[in-house]
């Protein structure tokens, strides 16, 4: 397998609020290797975007504090980096795609100011390159695409501000030229037709589908050896999401980059990912390989999140739920943290915390890649 | 209504058509205080003349006729041009003519100053918000808000600018300059006229003024920054901007303040006509020869000529530095209309 990308070792993160303390993270620990999607899904609440946020540390401390662990990103620990480097490992070290494509462009700038940004930063450090952790990948092919449609952005604009920059910008092309060039590509490459007009328009001309595979093409224009997808469809409208995903699995396929994929969508994990974590309560609670923990769940959180989730030939037409409520993380049950809503709980559960994730292939020639933090892994049942 | 050149100049011509009924309301108020208030001042123009000399002032000055009449008699001349004369026949408009442009930079340098330290400050309040740095802050820009202007005048000239060595009035450390004062802003003069000593010589004159100015008025620009900064900085696009690889300086004031300064251009149109009046204590504390301290004389003269052709020009100065800042305000937001 090679070095993995990313270690997260027994990672905890409490929000120190006024006099409360929320155990946002407990004792996380997961590993991407090179080439391969890690999902990771929970209910809203259960630690997941504090866990993709605190990777490249873009957590505010405070309110947040890591109590523990490591963060190893290509052998480098994230945690003790000196701030002032943090930015030479994003952009081409680690990429990020954000929940709210609303939100995550900035509105005063145009689309290619934004994505040129991006470009130009990766630029520099090929030129120059630091002593920080970078991609270890090949750079990928990312002039695949659509043939480019040639519109010229001056006759598409009367006389308007956005014109007028529209047309400097048109002038203002050859002087750019290989980064124009290379913002076109890779918005060919996030399947947007017209990339020209695209290019010259500001965000809030775009819609929230066009606004993410923006993003999608920002964040690869970094060629990230990690990229780590915070909910990306979770904020789109059902079709729109459709289409996303289909996009980021064919990008999957083409761009060998590792990824880090955080949904609470579990239809959406079991297309993207190869491995796949399950977190509850700031905990993770199982891992392995997704076929595996899809057909074998070794967690009864699993089992509980995979019955409520809508299958397509269901009998009685009825849906399961999970009884109560996710906990409040400042008092969070004693013992295991999911013992209160759980089906198979006993005495035990509810002074035992359970194991750290240990192994349970149970099933003959299973990985022993397939953890679980369950006290009773081997009685939990795989909904039908 | 939208975005394209047509639509500014449609906005512009909008606003300055406005300017008419704002002006009118200015000069009918102005002029019934002053008239009203003091009905003959011929007395006070000369104490020492008799009662024949007073009556004949009267009727030189039109003072006698019913205030209606006269408040005609001046609006008809003031179309015509003819801005009045001071008692001593001084014509009015070409003292502000001069007087002006020394005021307009000294609001400039004064905006300069509030533009370049308070909106950072704002950024660092936000940056360290709730810690140390946010309270230094607070405590700079509240001590300069809480300062009467005269205070703060008064104390920089007796006490800060000796101390510093920095000249407490005037324009030059000489006058008249030894070149011809084409535009009446004393540091412009000396650069048109190539002459760089005399250039610095004024731009060291107008440090304490401008400072002063600045500092009674930043506290504005500080807190809507800081609080507007507070706004932008947890939205997605300033870590997707950190998420690039830019430097946090970059993210600052590139990407958030860009978004953040909306609301502080705003505030800084009001603050900027608010500063030209501001200038009537701060220029006549420092001999500042602009119209503040032709203001002054004008009301302690009972030249009403004079104090009402300055109120029209401080209305036509806050009229047209909102304007402005309306005009910025879809220059920086491009989701902003010009209506």
């Amino acid at each position: 397998m090679g070095e993995p990308v990313l270690e997260v070792e027994h990672l905890s993160i409490d929000y120190v609020v006024g006099a409360g303390r929320f155990h946002a993270l407990t004792d996380v620990s997961l590993r991407v290797d090179p080439g391969r999607v890690v999902g990771i899904v929970g209910e809203t609440g259960c630690g997941k975007s504090t866990l993709a946020r605190a990777i490249p540390r873009l957590l505010p401390q405070p309110p947040a504090e890591v109590t523990g662990g490591r963060i190893r990103f290509l052998g480098t620990d994230l945690l003790s980096y000196p701030a002032w480097k943090l930015p030479f490992v994003r952009g081409t070290g680690i990429g990020m795609i954000f929940q709210e494509p609303l939100n995550s462009l900035n509105p005063a700038y145009r689309v290619y100011d934004q994505v040129a940004e991006a470009i130009r930063i990766r630029r520099g450090r090929d030129a120059s390159p630091k002593d920080v952790p970078r991609s270890r990948v090949e750079p990928f092919d990312y002039s695949r695409g659509p043939p480019p449609v040639s519109t010229s952005s001056a006759l598409a604009h009367p006389l308007t501000v956005g014109g007028l920059a529209a047309r400097s910008a048109e002038r203002a092309k050859s002087a750019r030229g290989a980064t124009w060039d290379e913002a076109l590509d890779f918005l060919r490459l996030v399947r947007i037709n017209d990339p020209e007009t695209i290019l010259g328009l500001y965000p809030h001309e775009l819609s929230g589908g066009m606004r993410q595979r923006i993003m999608i093409a920002m964040a690869l224009s970094g060629r990230p050896a990690l990229l780590i997808a915070d909910e990306p469809t979770s904020a789109l409208d059902v079709t729109i999401q459709a289409q996303v995903l289909t996009l980021m699995k064919e990008l999957i396929e083409e761009v060998r980059t590792s990824i880090l994929f955080i949904t609470h969508d579990l239809g959406v994990v079991a297309e993207m990912a190869d491995e796949l974590g399950v977190m509850y309560a700031g905990h993770l609670v199982e891992y392995g390989p997704v076929e595996e923990v899809f057909h074998h769940p070794r967690h009864p959180y699993t089992a509980a999140l995979l019955k409520s989730s809508p299958r397509r030939y269901k009998a009685d037409g009825a849906l399961d739920s999970i009884p109560g409520a996710v906990p409040n993380l400042s008092r969070l049950p004693t013992g295991c943290s999911f013992h209160p809503r759980c089906v198979l709980a006993r005495p035990e559960c509810a002074s035992d915390p359970g194991p750290p994730l240990v192994p349970v292939g149970t099933t003959p020639g299973a990985p022993a890649t397939h953890l679980s933090a369950c006290l009773f892994a081997s009685d939990v049942e795989a909904p039908p | 209504m939208g975005r394209s050149l047509t639509d500014l100049a449609v906005f512009v011509a909008k606003r300055l058509l406005f300017l008419i009924p704002v002006l009118f309301g200015v000069i009918v108020i102005t002029f019934f205080f002053t008239h009203v208030a003091v009905s003959n001042p011929c007395a006070v123009w000369f104490p020492r003349a008799k009662a024949a000399q007073l009556a004949q002032c009267a009727i030189t000055f039109g003072l006698h006729q019913p205030l209606y009449v006269q408040f005609f008699k001046y609006t008809a001349n003031l179309i015509d041009g003819n801005w009045g004369n001071s008692p001593a026949g001084v014509p009015v408009l070409p003292v502000i003519a001069v007087a002006l442009p020394a005021t307009l930079e000294l609001v400039l340098a004064s905006l300069v100053l509030m533009v370049l330290i308070g909106i950072p400050l704002g950024v660092v309040a936000a940056q360290y918000s709730g810690r140390l740095g946010d309270h230094l802050v607070r405590i700079f820009y509240l001590s300069g808000w809480a300062t009467p202007t005269y205070l703060g005048a008064v104390v920089a000239a007796i006490l800060v600018g000796p101390f510093l060595g920095l000249p407490t009035g005037g324009e030059y450390t000489s006058t008249p300059p030894p070149f011809a004062q084409v535009t009446h802003m004393s540091v412009v003069d000396a650069l048109l006229a190539g002459n760089l000593p005399w250039a610095g010589d004024a731009i060291v004159h107008l440090i304490l003024p401008a400072s002063v100015l600045a500092f009674v008025n930043m506290g504005i620009a500080t807190r809507m920054t800081r609080s507007s900064m507070l706004e932008v900085l947890p939205l997605d696009f300033v870590n997707s901007a950190r998420m690039k690889g830019l430097s946090e300086f970059i993210v600052l004031y590139k990407h958030a303040l860009r978004n953040a300064l909306i609301s502080t251009t705003t505030v800084l149109g009001v603050t900027a006509g608010g500063l030209l009046s501001g200038t009537v204590v701060v220029e006549e504390v420092f001999a500042w020869p602009g119209i503040g301290s032709y203001a002054f004389s004008a009301i302690t003269g009972y030249n009403f000529s004079g104090t009402i052709g300055v109120v029209i020009v401080f209305a036509i100065g806050v009229v047209i530095a909102n304007m402005i800042a309306d005009i910025l305000y879809g220059v920086l937001d491009p989701r902003v209309e010009w209506r």
